[in-house]
C-alpha cells in the first residue's frame, strides 16, 4: 500500500485546493521513494544493523530539507503543512530517522528566521541541500523543560565566545557539522552556531534508547570551546526566545511524525486481523477487535487533522503556539495508545517481533522530547485562558 | 478448410514446443503442420520439416532469421504460423507480421483453431488476469515457454530452402556463452528459491544446502540477481525471468510480489518460509511457514534428514 | 544526441481489482508507468549527460498518460509527445504504427529506447515491429547500450549467452531491467517538470486512413490460484515437522 495514500491527497485537496496538485506530486514520489528505499531497511536500522547517514543523504538529495523554506536560499517555498506531511511519511517509514531530520529541519527553520544575511549565506544552501547536518543543542542534564536553568555559560572575551557545560540527549550530536548551541552570556540564554569538528566541543557515547534507534543521541560536552563573536545568532539574550520559537514550529512536525507512526501501526494490525485466525475466522470479524480498530482509526485520522490545521495557522501568520502544542499533546499520546492497541491486537507476536513493538518504542519518546505533554498543557491552557479573556 | 500450420524457431527445443502446439491445431482442426528450423535443422520433430539456410548463420541473427522466414512465409502461404518465444523469438514474429501484414499474438497457450480463428490464452497483468485472444487467419502467434511438451526430433530429412542473401541491419561482434553450471530451472521438477529475506549473500549457502538435500535446483526472486547480483540472471524467476513448473516449488525468505508469482503459477505444490505473516507469498501458497528462515531451515534440514535414516 | 523513449502509462497491476464475477475494474483502476519504462528513460538520461543532447518521452496513451510523461520529465527528459488513444484498445502492430509516425514527426532522432516489455501486458512486441517498421537497426534485450561517434555497440542478454553487437547510428534498442537503476527525480525536478513541452497529437493526423483496429483480447477474468494456503506458525521445529509431512504426503520429496 502506498505510504502517500488517497486519503492523503483528499486531505491535501481539502486544505490546499488550488495547490494540491502540485503538493500531492510532491509527497506521492518522496512517498515513493520512501517506500522502496527506507521502509524495507527500517527493521534493520531498529536492530542497529542498517546506519542511517546513506538513508538521510538520499532523502536529503531528493529535497527533503527544501521544503518550506524561501526559494532564495534554496527552498522549495512551499507550504508548511506539506513538509509537515512529508514528515509524517518519513515517520511511518523509518520514525528515527524522521527524527533526525526534523531536528536538523529545526536549526535551519532558526537560521531562517533569526540569523544575519551572512551568516545565512554562510550555513543556509549547505543545510538546505543536505550537505552538511546540524543538530539542535538546547537540553541539559539538568535542564530540561526549564530552559532557562541552562548551566551552559558562554564568555566574551575579545573577538570569540568561549562555551563551557554539557548538553545532553541531543538528537544527531557525534555527527553533525553545525551545532546550534544554547548558553548564558551575561545577558542571558544565547544562541551560537558551532561548526563541528572544534577542539572544544566533544561528544559522549550513542546513548541506548528504547525506540528511535537509528539517531544518534548523546551528551556535547563543551570545554573551552571557542566560537568567533560572528556566531552568535540575533542578539545576546534572546536565545530563549529564538529556541522557543523554534520548538513551536518543530512541535507540529512531531506531531505529524508520531501521526506516522500510528499510521504503520494501524496498518499492521489490519493487515494481521485479517489474517490471523482463531475460533474459526478472522479476528478482523471479531466485535472487540473491530472496536480496537474503529478506534485507532479515527485517532490517526484526528491527530492528521490536527496537524494540519496547527499548519494551516502557522502559515496565516497568526500565533499558532497553542495549536502546535495540542497537535503534539494528542498526537503523541494518540500514537502510544495506537501502538499499544497494536501490540494487543498482534498478540504473541507483537510483543516478541522487534519489527512490530518498535512503533510503541519509538512513539514513546515524543510525549518526553521537544516539550513534555505536562509543559504544553500548562502553554495550551495559558495561552486558551489568555483568549477567553 | 484444411489449415497449413507451421511451427518455427532459430532454436530446435523451442521450434519442438511449438510442433507440439501446431500438432494440435492441425489434428483437431484438419490440416497440416509443417516443423520450421534454420541453418543445419538438426534436432526438429516432425515428418514435415522445412529447413531455411542463406549464406550466413540464420540462428544467431533474428533479423536475419525473420527476412528468410518471411520469404519462405509468402511462398509457402502457411495460415498459422507458431513462433516459440524465446528472446530473439520474439523479435522474430514481431518482424514477420509487419513484413507479411499478418496479426500477432504474444506469449500464447491452449491454442485451438475455431470458427477460421485462432483461439488462445495468455497471461496479462503480472498473471492475475487470464486473457481470452482471438486473432484472425493467417496470424503469427508467440507461444509461450514451456506451455507446451515438446514433440521428440525425428530423422525426417526435411527440405532445405536456400533463401537467398539476407542483408542486416546490426553485425554480431562476440558472442559469450553464458556458464551453463548445473542451472535448468526450466526442467526442474523442485526448487529452492531465495529472496530478500536472505540478509547476506554468504547466508546463501542455507538455500544451497537445502536444495542439495532435497535434490533441487537453486532460484531466485528478483532483487537477488538484479539488484544485489548474488546470483546470475539466470537462477532470475518471475515475469521478466523464468517462469518454472516444479513438481515443488519451495520459497524462502520471498514476499511473494506479483511479478515473482507470475513466475511460479504452473508449479504443483507452493511452499513458503517467510517472517512476515502478511506476505502475499502466503495467499500464494499451499503450504506456509511464518517464521524466521534463520531458524526454520535449519529445522526443516533436520526433519529431512531424520527422514531419511 | 536526440534521444526518443517509447513509454506506456498502464493500469497498476499490484493494484488492480476484480468484480464478484472476476471481471477487471478497469475504469478508474490505479495507473502508473510501466514499471521497466523507467530504465528506458534512465538509460536515456545516460546517453543524454554522455553526449550531451535531448530526450523526448513519446507515448500512445490518454490523457492519463500525461502523468507518466510528467514523472519522466521530472527524471530529466526534455519534452513529451502523446499520441491519443487508449492502448487498452488498440492492437499493438496498430500502437508501433502509430509509435513509428509520432517518431518520424518528431525525428530525426539517434536512439530510440524501450523496455523490455509492458508491466501490464509483457508482449515484447513493439520494439522489434518499430524497428521493421522504420527500418532502423534494432537491438533487442540491451543490458549495456554504448554510442562512440557513430556506432552503437550493444551487449544483449540472451536466454543461453550474451551477445556483443553494433551497428550504424541511428538505432533501436529495447532494454532489460538489469540495465540500470532509475535515478529519483528531486523535488524540485518535479515541480518543474509540468512547464516542459508536452504535445497531443491525434491519431489520424499522424497516421492518416488507419481506421480502427481493434485489440486482438476477446476477454480477460481474474486467475485465482486455487492453492491450499496452509499456514503453519509455531516453533521452528514444529512448523518445520508439519511442512515436511504435508510435502511428503503430497509426494513431492524425493524418495
Amino acid at each position: 500500500m502506498a505510504i502517500y495514500s488517497a486519503e492523503h491527497r483528499r486531505l491535501m485537496e481539502i486544505f490546499h485546493p488550488s495547490g494540491s496538485q502540485e503538493y500531492s506530486e510532491v509527497l506521492t514520489s518522496l512517498g515513493s521513494f520512501m517506500e522502496k528505499e527506507i521502509l524495507p531497511v527500517s527493521p534493520r536500522v531498529d536492530a542497529g544493523e542498517a546506519k542511517i547517514a546513506p538513508l538521510r543523504k538520499k532523502l536529503f538529495d531528493q529535497g527533503m530539507c527544501q521544503i518550506p523554506f524561501p526559494e532564495e536560499h534554496g527552498g522549495l517555498g512551499l507550504p508548511f503543512s506539506v513538509y509537515a506531511n512529508a514528515i509524517e511519511l518519513l515517520g511511518t517509514a523509518d520514525a528515527s530517522i524522521a527524527l533526525s531530520v526534523e531536528i536538523h529541519n529545526a536549526v535551519a527553520e532558526g537560521l531562517n528566521r533569526f540569523a544575519s544575511p551572512a551568516q545565512k549565506k554562510k550555513y543556509l544552501p549547505s543545510l538546505l541541500s543536505g550537505k552538511t547536518l546540524a543538530s539542535f543543542t538546547l537540553t541539559e542534564p539538568a535542564s530540561g523543560s526549564d530552559a532557562a536553568t541552562m548551566a551552559t555559560v558562554a564568555e566574551k572575551r575579545g573577538k570569540e565566545y568561549v562555551i563551557r557545560g554539557s548538553k545532553m540527549f541531543i538528537t544527531n550530536a557525534g555527527e553533525a557539522d553545525l551545532y546550534m548551541v544554547f548558553a548564558k552570556t551575561k545577558v542571558g540564554p544565547s544562541c551560537f552556531l558551532v561548526d563541528a569538528p572544534n577542539p572544544g566541543m566533544t561528544f559522549g557515547a550513542d546513548l541506548k534508547k528504547l525506540g528511535m534507534k537509528g539517531s544518534r543521541t548523546s551528551e556535547v560536552f563543551f570545554s573551552d570551546c571557542r566560537v568567533p563573536e560572528e556566531n552568535l545568532v540575533g542578539a545576546e539574550g534572546k536565545g530563549a526566545d529564538y529556541a522557543k520559537e523554534i520548538l513551536h514550529g518543530a512541535r507540529i512536525i512531531v506531531a505529524a511524525l508520531n501521526v506516522g507512526i500510528a499510521q504503520i501501526a494501524y496498518d499492521k494490525s489490519v493487515a494481521y486481523a485479517r489474517t490471523r485466525r482463531a475460533f474459526g475466522k478472522p479476528i478482523s470479524e471479531f466485535q472487540l477487535i473491530r472496536e480496537k480498530i474503529a478506534d485507532m482509526k479515527t485517532a490517526v485520522n484526528a491527530g492528521r487533522l490536527l496537524y494540519f490545521y496547527a499548519s494551516m495557522v502557522k502559515e496565516s501568520g497568526a500565533d499558532f503556539s497553542s495549536e502546535a502544542s495540542q497537535a503534539k499533546v494528542f498526537s503523541t499520546e494518540m500514537s502510544l495508545g495506537v501502538c499499544d492497541s497494536a501490540i494487543q491486537i498482534q498478540g504473541g507476536y507483537g510483543y516478541t517481533t522487534d519489527e512490530l513493538h518498535r512503533h510503541w518504542r519509538d512513539a514513546r519518546l515524543l510525549t518526553i522530547g521537544e516539550g513534555t505533554s505536562e509543559v504544553l498543557r500548562m502553554l495550551i491552557a495559558r495561552r486558551e485562558m489568555a483568549r477567553s479573556q | 478448410m484444411t489449415v497449413k500450420v507451421w511451427a518455427f524457431s532459430e532454436a530446435p527445443s523451442s521450434a519442438n514446443e511449438a510442433a507440439a502446439a501446431a500438432r494440435g491445431i492441425a489434428e483437431s482442426a484438419g490440416g497440416t503442420f509443417t516443423v520450421v528450423g534454420v541453418d543445419d535443422g538438426l534436432g526438429l520433430a516432425g515428418d514435415d520439416k522445412l529447413i531455411l539456410r542463406s549464406a550466413a548463420k540464420l540462428a544467431t541473427s533474428p533479423e536475419a532469421a525473420a527476412e528468410a522466414l518471411a520469404r519462405a512465409v509468402k511462398e509457402g502461404g502457411p495460415d498459422i504460423v507458431l513462433v516459440g518465444a524465446t528472446r530473439n523469438g520474439k523479435e522474430i514474429a514481431s518482424r514477420l507480421a509487419v513484413k507479411t501484414g499478418m496479426h500477432c499474438v504474444s506469449d500464447v497457450f491452449g491454442l485451438a483453431l475455431t470458427d477460421g480463428k485462432l483461439h488462445g490464452r495468455r497471461n496479462v497483468f503480472a498473471g492475475k488476469l487470464l486473457a481470452e485472444v482471438v486473432a484472425p487467419v493467417p496470424c503469427v502467434a508467440i507461444i509461450k515457454v514451456g506451455s507446451y511438451s515438446a514433440l521428440q526430433p525425428s530423422a525426417a530429412p526435411g527440405t532445405t530452402r536456400d533463401v537467398g542473401e539476407v542483408s542486416t541491419k546490426t553485425r554480431v561482434v562476440e558472442q559469450v556463452e553464458k556458464k551453463r553450471g548445473t542451472v535448468d530451472l526450466k526442467g526442474a521438477k523442485l526448487i529452492v528459491s531465495a529472496g530478500r529475506g536472505v540478509k547476506k549473500k554468504e547466508d546463501l549457502a542455507l538455500v544451497n544446502d537445502l536444495a542439495a538435500e532435497l535434490g533441487g535446483a537453486v532460484g531466485c526472486s528478483r532483487p537477488l540477481s538484479s539488484d544485489m547480483g548474488w546470483l546470475p540472471e539466470e537462477h532470475h524467476i518471475g515475469l521478466t525471468g523464468i517462469s518454472v513448473h516444479p513438481d515443488l516449488y519451495l520459497a524462502v525468505g520471498i514476499s511473494g510480489q506479483l511479478q515473482h508469482v507470475a513466475g511460479i503459477k504452473d508449479s504443483k505444490v507452493i511452499a513458503s518460509i517467510n517472517s512476515d505473516k502478511s506476505a502475499p507469498i502466503f495467499e500464494a501458497s499451499d503450504y506456509g511457514v511464518v517464521g524466521d528462515l534463520y531458524a526454520v531451515v535449519p529445522a526443516v534440514m533436520k526433519e529431512l534428514k531424520a527422514r531419511r535414516h | 544526441m536526440k534521444v526518443a523513449v517509447c513509454v506506456k502509462h498502464a493500469v497498476d497491476e499490484a493494484e488492480l481489482k476484480v468484480d464478484s464475477s472476476g471481471s477487471p475494474l478497469l475504469a478508474g483502476a490505479a495507473s502508473k508507468m510501466s514499471t521497466f519504462d523507467k530504465n528506458a528513460v534512465e538509460e536515456a538520461l545516460r546517453l543524454k549527460s554522455a553526449h550531451s543532447g535531448e530526450v523526448s518521452i513519446i507515448t500512445v496513451g490518454t490523457v492519463e498518460a500525461k502523468k507518466s510523461m510528467k514523472e519522466a520529465l521530472a527524471m530529466g527528459a526534455d519534452r513529451g509527445v502523446l499520441v491519443v488513444a487508449d492502448p487498452l484498445t488498440v492492437e499493438t502492430r496498430r500502437t508501433a504504427e502509430l509509435l513509428a509516425a509520432a517518431i518520424r514527426k518528431g525525428g530525426p532522432y539517434d536512439a530510440v529506447l524501450c523496455s523490455e516489455g509492458s508491466s501490464d501486458i509483457y508482449s515484447g512486441s513493439v520494439p522489434p515491429m518499430l524497428g521493421e517498421l522504420l527500418g532502423l537497426p534494432y537491438f533487442g534485450y540491451a543490458r549495456k547500450v554504448e554510442v562512440n561517434g557513430q556506432t552503437a555497440r550493444v551487449e544483449r542478454a540472451l536466454e543461453d549467452s550474451v551477445e556483443v553487437v553494433e551497428a550504424p547510428v541511428p538505432f533501436i534498442a529495447s532494454v532489460v531491467s538489469e540495465i540500470n537503476e532509475p535515478r529519483y527525480p528531486t523535488l524540485i525536478q518535479i515541480m518543474q517538470a509540468g512547464k516542459k513541452p508536452m504535445e497531443e497529437l491525434a491519431p489520424d493526423a499522424i497516421l492518416p486512413g488507419s481506421g480502427p483496429a481493434p485489440t486482438l483480447v476477446a476477454s480477460m477474468k481474474a486467475q485465482t490460484m486455487a492453492r491450499k494456503k496452509v499456514v503453519f506458525e509455531g516453533t521452528p521445529e514444529e512448523s518445520a515437522r508439519k511442512l515436511v509431512e504435508a510435502l511428503a504426503a503430497e509426494g513431492v520429496l524425493p524418495r
